[in-house]
Protein backbone atom coordinates (compact mmCIF):
# COMPACT_ATOMS: atom_id res chain seq x y z
CA UNK A 1 0.00 0.00 0.00
CA UNK A 2 2.29 2.53 1.05
CA UNK A 3 5.06 1.32 -2.12
CA UNK A 4 1.51 2.12 -4.37
CA UNK A 5 1.16 5.67 -2.76
CA UNK A 6 4.65 6.91 -2.99
CA UNK A 7 5.01 5.37 -6.52
CA UNK A 8 5.56 8.05 -9.60
CA UNK A 9 3.34 7.53 -12.22
CA UNK A 10 4.02 4.91 -14.86
CA UNK A 11 6.52 3.01 -12.62
CA UNK A 12 5.08 -0.45 -12.22
CA UNK A 13 5.00 -1.76 -8.75
CA UNK A 14 6.12 -5.59 -7.89
CA UNK A 15 2.16 -6.67 -7.61
CA UNK A 16 1.92 -5.30 -10.78
CA UNK A 17 4.38 -6.67 -12.70
CA UNK A 18 3.91 -10.32 -10.71
CA UNK A 19 0.00 -9.84 -11.70
CA UNK A 20 0.97 -9.18 -15.06
CA UNK A 21 3.49 -12.14 -15.39
CA UNK A 22 0.58 -14.41 -14.03
CA UNK A 23 -1.65 -13.29 -16.50
CA UNK A 24 0.28 -13.44 -19.43
CA UNK A 25 1.46 -17.13 -18.58
CA UNK A 26 -2.32 -17.88 -17.54
CA UNK A 27 -3.27 -16.82 -21.56
CA UNK A 28 -0.45 -18.44 -22.65
CA UNK A 29 -1.87 -22.12 -21.16
CA UNK A 30 -0.69 -21.99 -18.31
CA UNK A 31 -3.15 -24.15 -16.07
CA UNK A 32 -4.94 -24.67 -12.30
CA UNK A 33 -1.07 -23.28 -11.17
CA UNK A 34 -1.68 -20.05 -12.73
CA UNK A 35 -5.01 -19.67 -11.80
CA UNK A 36 -4.28 -20.71 -7.77
CA UNK A 37 -1.09 -18.11 -8.57
CA UNK A 38 -4.28 -15.79 -9.65
CA UNK A 39 -5.66 -16.54 -6.25
CA UNK A 40 -2.89 -15.58 -4.16
CA UNK A 41 -2.90 -11.97 -5.89
CA UNK A 42 -5.84 -11.41 -4.76
CA UNK A 43 -5.96 -12.44 -0.84
CA UNK A 44 -2.72 -10.22 -0.93
CA UNK A 45 -4.43 -7.46 -2.71
CA UNK A 46 -7.26 -7.20 0.17
CA UNK A 47 -4.54 -7.68 2.86
CA UNK A 48 -2.14 -4.49 1.11
CA UNK A 49 -6.39 -2.73 1.31
CA UNK A 50 -6.28 -2.59 -2.68
CA UNK A 51 -9.61 -1.43 -3.72
CA UNK A 52 -11.65 -3.76 -5.88
CA UNK A 53 -11.51 -1.35 -8.61
CA UNK A 54 -7.99 -1.08 -8.65
CA UNK A 55 -7.43 -4.48 -9.12
CA UNK A 56 -10.12 -4.64 -12.22
CA UNK A 57 -8.65 -1.56 -13.56
CA UNK A 58 -5.23 -3.06 -13.56
CA UNK A 59 -6.38 -6.37 -14.93
CA UNK A 60 -8.03 -4.33 -17.65
CA UNK A 61 -4.75 -2.31 -18.41
CA UNK A 62 -2.90 -5.66 -18.90
CA UNK A 63 -5.46 -7.61 -20.49
CA UNK A 64 -5.67 -4.62 -23.07
CA UNK A 65 -2.48 -4.69 -23.98
CA UNK A 66 -1.87 -8.54 -24.44
CA UNK A 67 -5.43 -7.93 -26.73
CA UNK A 68 -3.46 -5.89 -28.87
CA UNK A 69 -0.39 -7.85 -29.41
CA UNK A 70 -2.85 -10.81 -30.27
CA UNK A 71 -2.02 -12.16 -33.90
CA UNK A 72 -5.33 -12.94 -34.94
CA UNK A 73 -8.74 -13.59 -34.11
CA UNK A 74 -8.70 -17.12 -32.07
CA UNK A 75 -5.88 -16.05 -30.19
CA UNK A 76 -8.19 -12.85 -28.89
CA UNK A 77 -11.04 -15.07 -28.34
CA UNK A 78 -9.22 -18.05 -26.62
CA UNK A 79 -7.35 -14.73 -24.18
CA UNK A 80 -10.79 -13.11 -23.46
CA UNK A 81 -12.23 -16.45 -22.02
CA UNK A 82 -8.61 -17.49 -20.13
CA UNK A 83 -9.17 -14.06 -18.75
CA UNK A 84 -12.30 -13.97 -17.26
CA UNK A 85 -11.58 -17.01 -15.82
CA UNK A 86 -8.61 -15.25 -14.20
CA UNK A 87 -10.15 -12.38 -13.37
CA UNK A 88 -13.13 -14.55 -11.22
CA UNK A 89 -10.20 -16.19 -9.68
CA UNK A 90 -8.77 -13.42 -8.36
CA UNK A 91 -11.38 -11.16 -7.37
CA UNK A 92 -12.60 -14.56 -5.53
CA UNK A 93 -10.95 -13.82 -2.26
CA UNK A 94 -13.19 -10.47 -2.26
CA UNK A 95 -15.97 -12.27 -2.55
CA UNK A 96 -15.33 -14.03 0.52
CA UNK A 97 -14.18 -11.02 2.13
CA UNK A 98 -17.37 -9.24 1.18
CA UNK A 99 -19.58 -12.12 3.09
CA UNK A 100 -17.47 -11.33 5.89
CA UNK A 101 -18.72 -7.65 5.58
CA UNK A 102 -22.27 -8.33 5.45
CA UNK A 103 -22.08 -10.73 8.31
CA UNK A 104 -20.51 -7.48 10.20
CA UNK A 105 -23.03 -5.08 9.27
CA UNK A 106 -25.61 -7.81 10.29
CA UNK A 107 -24.07 -8.44 13.05
CA UNK A 108 -23.63 -4.74 14.30
CA UNK A 109 -26.88 -3.30 13.25
CA UNK A 110 -28.61 -6.57 15.37
CA UNK A 111 -26.35 -5.12 18.40
CA UNK A 112 -27.40 -2.03 17.98
CA UNK A 113 -30.67 -2.71 18.60
CA UNK A 114 -29.97 -5.40 21.36
CA UNK A 115 -28.05 -2.33 23.10
CA UNK A 116 -31.20 -0.08 22.87
CA UNK A 117 -33.23 -2.78 24.48
CA UNK A 118 -31.06 -3.40 26.96
CA UNK A 119 -30.88 0.68 27.78
CA UNK A 120 -34.71 0.85 27.55
CA UNK A 121 -34.70 -2.34 30.01
CA UNK A 122 -32.10 -0.51 32.72
CA UNK A 123 -33.86 3.03 32.26
CA UNK A 124 -37.24 1.52 32.88
CA UNK A 125 -35.81 -0.90 36.10
CA UNK A 126 -34.07 2.83 37.47
CA UNK A 127 -37.36 4.55 37.13
CA UNK A 128 -40.25 2.10 37.89
CA UNK A 129 -39.32 -0.79 40.05
CA UNK A 130 -36.42 1.64 42.33
CA UNK A 131 -39.06 4.46 42.02
CA UNK A 132 -41.51 1.57 43.68
CA UNK A 133 -39.44 0.30 46.42
CA UNK A 134 -39.00 3.98 47.55
CA UNK A 135 -42.59 4.37 47.63
CA UNK A 136 -42.97 1.11 49.83
CA UNK A 137 -40.01 2.75 52.05
CA UNK A 138 -41.46 6.55 52.36
CA UNK A 139 -44.94 4.52 54.04
CA UNK A 140 -42.64 2.34 56.26
CA UNK A 141 -41.17 5.38 57.20
CA UNK A 142 -44.55 7.13 57.62
CA UNK A 143 -45.51 4.92 59.76
CA UNK A 144 -42.40 4.83 62.05
CA UNK A 145 -43.08 8.45 62.34
CA UNK A 146 -46.28 7.99 63.40
CA UNK A 147 -44.88 5.93 66.69
CA UNK A 148 -42.53 7.92 67.43
CA UNK A 149 -42.11 10.90 69.81
CA UNK A 150 -42.62 14.51 68.40
CA UNK A 151 -39.28 15.60 68.46
CA UNK A 152 -37.58 12.26 66.95
CA UNK A 153 -39.86 12.68 64.09
CA UNK A 154 -37.97 15.78 62.59
CA UNK A 155 -35.19 13.28 61.76
CA UNK A 156 -37.50 10.84 59.96
CA UNK A 157 -38.56 13.92 58.18
CA UNK A 158 -34.61 14.76 57.02
CA UNK A 159 -34.65 11.04 55.68
CA UNK A 160 -37.94 11.44 53.62
CA UNK A 161 -35.93 14.74 52.08
CA UNK A 162 -32.88 13.12 51.38
CA UNK A 163 -35.07 9.57 49.76
CA UNK A 164 -36.67 12.33 47.33
CA UNK A 165 -33.42 13.71 46.03
CA UNK A 166 -32.50 10.22 45.21
CA UNK A 167 -35.77 9.93 43.71
CA UNK A 168 -35.87 12.54 41.49
CA UNK A 169 -31.75 11.87 40.77
CA UNK A 170 -32.70 8.57 39.61
CA UNK A 171 -35.64 9.69 37.61
CA UNK A 172 -33.21 12.12 35.81
CA UNK A 173 -30.87 9.27 35.20
CA UNK A 174 -33.38 7.25 34.04
CA UNK A 175 -34.53 9.96 31.12
CA UNK A 176 -31.08 10.42 30.31
CA UNK A 177 -30.40 6.93 29.31
CA UNK A 178 -34.09 6.80 27.47
CA UNK A 179 -36.27 9.42 27.61
CA UNK A 180 -39.70 8.34 27.86
CA UNK A 181 -40.93 11.07 25.93
CA UNK A 182 -39.69 9.18 23.12
CA UNK A 183 -41.97 6.94 23.04
CA UNK A 184 -44.86 9.05 24.49
CA UNK A 185 -44.32 11.90 22.30
CA UNK A 186 -41.82 11.19 19.05
CA UNK A 187 -38.50 11.93 19.01
CA UNK A 188 -38.56 15.96 18.32
CA UNK A 189 -40.00 16.45 21.86
CA UNK A 190 -37.62 13.85 22.61
CA UNK A 191 -34.64 16.11 21.65
CA UNK A 192 -35.73 19.22 22.82
CA UNK A 193 -35.96 17.39 26.31
CA UNK A 194 -32.76 16.39 25.69
CA UNK A 195 -31.48 20.04 24.28
CA UNK A 196 -32.76 21.44 26.95
CA UNK A 197 -30.54 19.18 29.66
CA UNK A 198 -27.46 19.48 27.52
CA UNK A 199 -28.31 23.51 27.08
CA UNK A 200 -28.48 23.81 30.96
CA UNK A 201 -25.24 21.47 31.87
CA UNK A 202 -22.92 22.98 29.29
CA UNK A 203 -24.16 26.84 29.22
CA UNK A 204 -24.42 26.22 25.66
CA UNK A 205 -27.72 27.93 23.27
CA UNK A 206 -29.23 25.50 21.44
CA UNK A 207 -32.12 26.54 19.28
CA UNK A 208 -34.35 24.23 18.31
CA UNK A 209 -37.00 25.06 14.92
CA UNK A 210 -38.78 21.57 13.87
CA UNK A 211 -41.59 21.81 11.16
CA UNK A 212 -42.55 18.58 11.45
CA UNK A 213 -45.20 16.73 13.33
CA UNK A 214 -46.90 13.72 13.75
CA UNK A 215 -44.85 9.98 14.69
CA UNK A 216 -42.23 8.04 12.74
CA UNK A 217 -41.77 4.04 13.32
CA UNK A 218 -40.06 3.53 17.07
CA UNK A 219 -36.39 2.03 15.23
CA UNK A 220 -36.75 5.29 13.09
CA UNK A 221 -37.53 7.81 15.64
CA UNK A 222 -34.96 5.62 18.08
CA UNK A 223 -32.01 5.91 15.49
CA UNK A 224 -33.01 9.73 14.94
CA UNK A 225 -32.96 10.69 18.97
CA UNK A 226 -29.62 8.82 18.77
CA UNK A 227 -27.80 10.70 16.15
CA UNK A 228 -28.71 13.98 17.11
CA UNK A 229 -27.73 12.67 20.71
CA UNK A 230 -23.95 12.05 19.70
CA UNK A 231 -24.04 15.03 17.57
CA UNK A 232 -24.50 17.46 20.55
CA UNK A 233 -22.18 15.70 22.41
CA UNK A 234 -19.77 15.97 19.34
CA UNK A 235 -20.42 19.69 19.73
CA UNK A 236 -20.35 20.11 23.51
CA UNK A 237 -17.02 17.83 23.82
CA UNK A 238 -14.96 18.56 20.95
CA UNK A 239 -15.99 21.51 19.29
CA UNK A 240 -16.64 23.95 22.11
CA UNK A 241 -19.40 25.50 20.15
CA UNK A 242 -21.06 28.68 21.36
CA UNK A 243 -24.13 28.22 19.56
CA UNK A 244 -26.06 25.32 18.41
CA UNK A 245 -28.79 25.10 15.71
CA UNK A 246 -31.46 22.12 15.35
CA UNK A 247 -32.98 22.00 12.23
CA UNK A 248 -36.03 19.71 11.00
CA UNK A 249 -38.22 19.82 8.17
CA UNK A 250 -39.56 17.75 5.65
CA UNK A 251 -39.22 18.40 1.69
CA UNK A 252 -40.57 16.81 -1.02
CA UNK A 253 -40.73 13.42 0.61
CA UNK A 254 -37.35 13.43 2.44
CA UNK A 255 -36.96 14.29 5.98
CA UNK A 256 -34.25 16.65 6.80
CA UNK A 257 -32.38 17.39 10.10
CA UNK A 258 -29.54 19.71 10.56
CA UNK A 259 -27.35 20.37 13.81
CA UNK A 260 -25.28 22.64 13.10
CA UNK A 261 -22.46 24.56 15.45
CA UNK A 262 -20.32 27.69 15.22
CA UNK A 263 -17.34 25.52 17.51
CA UNK A 264 -13.87 25.03 16.03
CA UNK A 265 -15.09 22.59 13.04
CA UNK A 266 -12.36 19.39 12.23
CA UNK A 267 -11.30 17.96 8.77
CA UNK A 268 -14.29 15.56 7.72
CA UNK A 269 -12.43 13.33 5.47
CA UNK A 270 -9.55 13.08 7.69
CA UNK A 271 -12.01 12.40 10.71
CA UNK A 272 -13.72 10.00 8.97
CA UNK A 273 -10.72 7.52 7.51
CA UNK A 274 -9.45 7.99 11.13
CA UNK A 275 -9.41 4.87 12.72
CA UNK A 276 -9.52 7.05 16.58
CA UNK A 277 -12.67 7.36 18.70
CA UNK A 278 -13.94 10.58 16.59
CA UNK A 279 -13.81 8.65 13.25
CA UNK A 280 -15.92 5.82 15.09
CA UNK A 281 -18.83 8.01 16.27
CA UNK A 282 -19.26 9.46 12.71
CA UNK A 283 -19.07 6.20 10.81
CA UNK A 284 -21.38 4.64 13.60
CA UNK A 285 -23.83 7.61 13.28
CA UNK A 286 -23.82 7.37 9.44
CA UNK A 287 -24.09 3.15 9.90
CA UNK A 288 -26.97 3.49 12.23
CA UNK A 289 -28.73 5.97 10.01
CA UNK A 290 -27.88 3.59 6.53
CA UNK A 291 -29.86 1.21 8.75
CA UNK A 292 -32.88 2.79 8.11
CA UNK A 293 -32.32 4.13 4.39
CA UNK A 294 -31.14 7.47 5.80
CA UNK A 295 -27.97 9.26 4.76
CA UNK A 296 -25.61 11.88 6.68
CA UNK A 297 -23.91 14.86 5.50
CA UNK A 298 -20.46 16.02 7.12
CA UNK A 299 -19.32 19.63 6.67
CA UNK A 300 -17.18 21.36 8.29
CA UNK A 301 -14.25 23.98 8.32
CA UNK A 302 -12.17 25.64 11.12
CA UNK A 303 -13.86 29.17 10.41
CA UNK A 304 -17.38 28.30 9.81
CA UNK A 305 -17.59 25.33 12.33
CA UNK A 306 -19.82 21.85 11.92
CA UNK A 307 -22.48 21.25 10.03
CA UNK A 308 -24.60 17.09 9.99
CA UNK A 309 -27.38 16.67 7.63
CA UNK A 310 -29.53 13.60 8.18
CA UNK A 311 -31.74 12.78 5.19
CA UNK A 312 -34.18 10.36 5.24
CA UNK A 313 -36.68 9.51 2.56
CA UNK A 314 -40.09 8.62 4.03
CA UNK A 315 -42.18 6.09 2.48
CA UNK A 316 -45.69 7.18 1.68
CA UNK A 317 -47.32 5.66 4.99
CA UNK A 318 -45.06 7.24 6.93
CA UNK A 319 -45.47 11.13 5.75
CA UNK A 320 -49.76 10.40 5.99
CA UNK A 321 -49.08 11.97 9.72
CA UNK A 322 -46.59 13.68 9.68
CA UNK A 323 -47.14 16.91 6.88
CA UNK A 324 -44.72 19.73 7.01
CA UNK A 325 -45.77 22.94 8.20
CA UNK B 1 -23.56 -42.63 -1.24
CA UNK B 2 -20.75 -41.58 -3.14
CA UNK B 3 -19.70 -42.15 -6.69
CA UNK B 4 -16.06 -40.16 -6.89
CA UNK B 5 -13.39 -40.25 -4.09
CA UNK B 6 -10.35 -38.04 -4.91
CA UNK B 7 -7.75 -37.93 -1.97
CA UNK B 8 -4.37 -35.69 -2.58
CA UNK B 9 -1.70 -35.53 0.18
CA UNK B 10 -0.78 -31.81 0.61
CA UNK B 11 2.77 -31.26 1.78
CA UNK B 12 3.63 -28.20 -0.64
CA UNK B 13 1.64 -25.21 -2.40
CA UNK B 14 2.34 -27.38 -5.60
CA UNK B 15 -0.20 -30.14 -4.02
CA UNK B 16 -2.61 -27.13 -3.10
CA UNK B 17 -2.80 -26.35 -6.96
CA UNK B 18 -3.58 -29.82 -7.42
CA UNK B 19 -6.27 -30.24 -4.81
CA UNK B 20 -7.79 -27.02 -6.15
CA UNK B 21 -7.67 -28.59 -9.97
CA UNK B 22 -9.31 -32.10 -8.54
CA UNK B 23 -12.04 -29.75 -6.64
CA UNK B 24 -12.71 -27.63 -9.42
CA UNK B 25 -13.00 -30.66 -11.83
CA UNK B 26 -15.31 -32.56 -10.03
CA UNK B 27 -17.51 -29.48 -8.99
CA UNK B 28 -18.00 -28.86 -13.06
CA UNK B 29 -18.72 -32.34 -13.57
CA UNK B 30 -21.94 -32.02 -10.96
CA UNK B 31 -22.94 -29.33 -12.84
CA UNK B 32 -22.45 -26.31 -10.64
CA UNK B 33 -21.60 -22.96 -12.35
CA UNK B 34 -17.94 -21.97 -12.90
CA UNK B 35 -18.58 -19.04 -10.55
CA UNK B 36 -19.18 -21.70 -7.80
CA UNK B 37 -16.62 -23.75 -9.18
CA UNK B 38 -14.11 -21.00 -8.64
CA UNK B 39 -15.71 -20.22 -4.93
CA UNK B 40 -15.29 -24.06 -4.23
CA UNK B 41 -11.49 -24.08 -5.29
CA UNK B 42 -10.94 -20.84 -3.12
CA UNK B 43 -12.35 -22.70 -0.08
CA UNK B 44 -9.86 -25.66 -1.02
CA UNK B 45 -7.23 -22.97 -1.40
CA UNK B 46 -8.10 -21.76 2.49
CA UNK B 47 -8.24 -25.36 3.84
CA UNK B 48 -4.80 -26.63 2.13
CA UNK B 49 -3.02 -23.43 3.07
CA UNK B 50 -4.18 -24.06 6.70
CA UNK B 51 -2.64 -27.81 6.69
CA UNK B 52 0.73 -26.56 4.97
CA UNK B 53 1.01 -23.68 7.08
CA UNK B 54 0.05 -24.89 10.32
CA UNK B 55 0.34 -28.72 9.99
CA UNK B 56 2.70 -29.10 7.41
CA UNK B 57 1.23 -32.41 5.90
CA UNK B 58 -2.20 -33.71 5.39
CA UNK B 59 -4.95 -34.46 3.05
CA UNK B 60 -7.72 -32.69 0.97
CA UNK B 61 -10.74 -35.23 0.36
CA UNK B 62 -13.01 -34.30 -2.37
CA UNK B 63 -16.02 -36.15 -3.09
CA UNK B 64 -19.78 -35.82 -4.46
CA UNK B 65 -22.41 -36.25 -2.13
CA UNK B 66 -26.00 -37.40 -3.69
CA UNK B 67 -28.51 -36.56 -1.85
CA UNK B 68 -32.26 -37.61 -1.82
CA UNK B 69 -33.06 -34.54 -4.13
CA UNK B 70 -29.70 -32.51 -4.31
CA UNK B 71 -26.18 -33.54 -5.70
CA UNK B 72 -23.48 -31.30 -3.53
CA UNK B 73 -19.48 -31.35 -3.23
CA UNK B 74 -17.66 -32.07 0.09
CA UNK B 75 -14.21 -31.12 0.57
CA UNK B 76 -12.76 -32.68 3.90
CA UNK B 77 -9.14 -31.15 5.05
CA UNK B 78 -7.48 -33.33 7.74
CA UNK B 79 -3.92 -33.04 9.25
CA UNK B 80 -2.33 -34.72 12.23
CA UNK B 81 -0.86 -30.98 12.87
CA UNK B 82 -0.79 -29.28 16.41
CA UNK B 83 -4.44 -28.92 16.52
CA UNK B 84 -6.40 -25.84 17.56
CA UNK B 85 -6.77 -25.22 20.85
CA UNK B 86 -10.09 -22.69 20.99
CA UNK B 87 -11.79 -23.69 17.43
CA UNK B 88 -14.48 -20.87 18.70
CA UNK B 89 -12.16 -18.42 18.51
CA UNK B 90 -10.52 -19.83 15.45
CA UNK B 91 -13.51 -19.05 13.50
CA UNK B 92 -14.03 -15.71 14.73
CA UNK B 93 -13.10 -12.64 12.10
CA UNK B 94 -10.96 -11.17 14.24
CA UNK B 95 -8.69 -13.63 15.56
CA UNK B 96 -6.38 -14.33 13.16
CA UNK B 97 -5.02 -11.57 10.28
CA UNK B 98 -6.52 -13.80 7.31
CA UNK B 99 -9.39 -13.88 9.66
CA UNK B 100 -10.03 -9.98 9.93
CA UNK B 101 -9.60 -9.72 6.43
CA UNK B 102 -12.82 -12.02 6.04
CA UNK B 103 -10.71 -15.30 4.94
CA UNK B 104 -9.56 -18.41 6.20
CA UNK B 105 -11.63 -20.62 8.24
CA UNK B 106 -14.26 -17.92 8.53
CA UNK B 107 -14.49 -17.04 5.05
CA UNK B 108 -14.40 -21.10 3.95
CA UNK B 109 -17.61 -21.02 6.36
CA UNK B 110 -19.53 -18.41 4.54
CA UNK B 111 -18.38 -19.86 1.42
CA UNK B 112 -20.09 -23.18 2.16
CA UNK B 113 -23.21 -24.22 2.95
CA UNK B 114 -22.76 -26.77 5.70
CA UNK B 115 -19.25 -26.65 7.58
CA UNK B 116 -18.14 -28.58 10.73
CA UNK B 117 -14.81 -29.01 12.08
CA UNK B 118 -12.90 -31.18 14.82
CA UNK B 119 -9.79 -30.61 16.09
CA UNK B 120 -8.12 -30.79 19.19
CA UNK B 121 -4.51 -29.48 21.16
CA UNK B 122 -2.17 -32.44 20.02
CA UNK B 123 -4.42 -34.36 18.16
CA UNK B 124 -4.94 -32.69 14.67
CA UNK B 125 -7.44 -30.64 12.98
CA UNK B 126 -10.34 -31.99 10.54
CA UNK B 127 -12.95 -29.68 8.73
CA UNK B 128 -15.71 -31.11 6.23
CA UNK B 129 -17.44 -28.60 4.43
CA UNK B 130 -20.55 -28.93 1.79
CA UNK B 131 -21.96 -27.24 -0.85
CA UNK B 132 -25.24 -28.08 -2.53
CA UNK B 133 -25.65 -27.30 -6.45
CA UNK B 134 -28.12 -24.85 -6.47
Amino acid sequence: MKAARGRKSGEQSKFEIEYAAALREYAMGGGEAVLGQAYELGRRAIAERKSLLELVSLYHQILRGLFESSPDRSSQEHLVSAGADFLSECVSPYEMAQRGFQDAVKALRQLNETLEEEIKRIAYSVHDQAGQLLVAVHLGLANLAQELPEARRQQIHEIEELLNEVEKQLRRYSHELRPTILDDLGWIPAVRFLAEGVSKRANLPIHIEAKISGRLPGTIETTLYRVVQEALNNAVKHAKAKNVWIRAWLKDQVLHCSIRDDGAGFDAQAAQAARGRKGLGLIAMRERLSAIGGTLWIESSQKHGTELLIKLPMEDNHVNSSSAS
Amino acid sequence: MSRVEIRVTITSDQDIVLARQKGRSLALELGFSSGDATLIATAISELARNIVSYARRGEIVVKDVQGSSRVGIAVTASDNGPGILDVGQALRDGFSTSGSLGLGLPGVRRLMDEFEIFSKPGQGTKVMVKKWRP
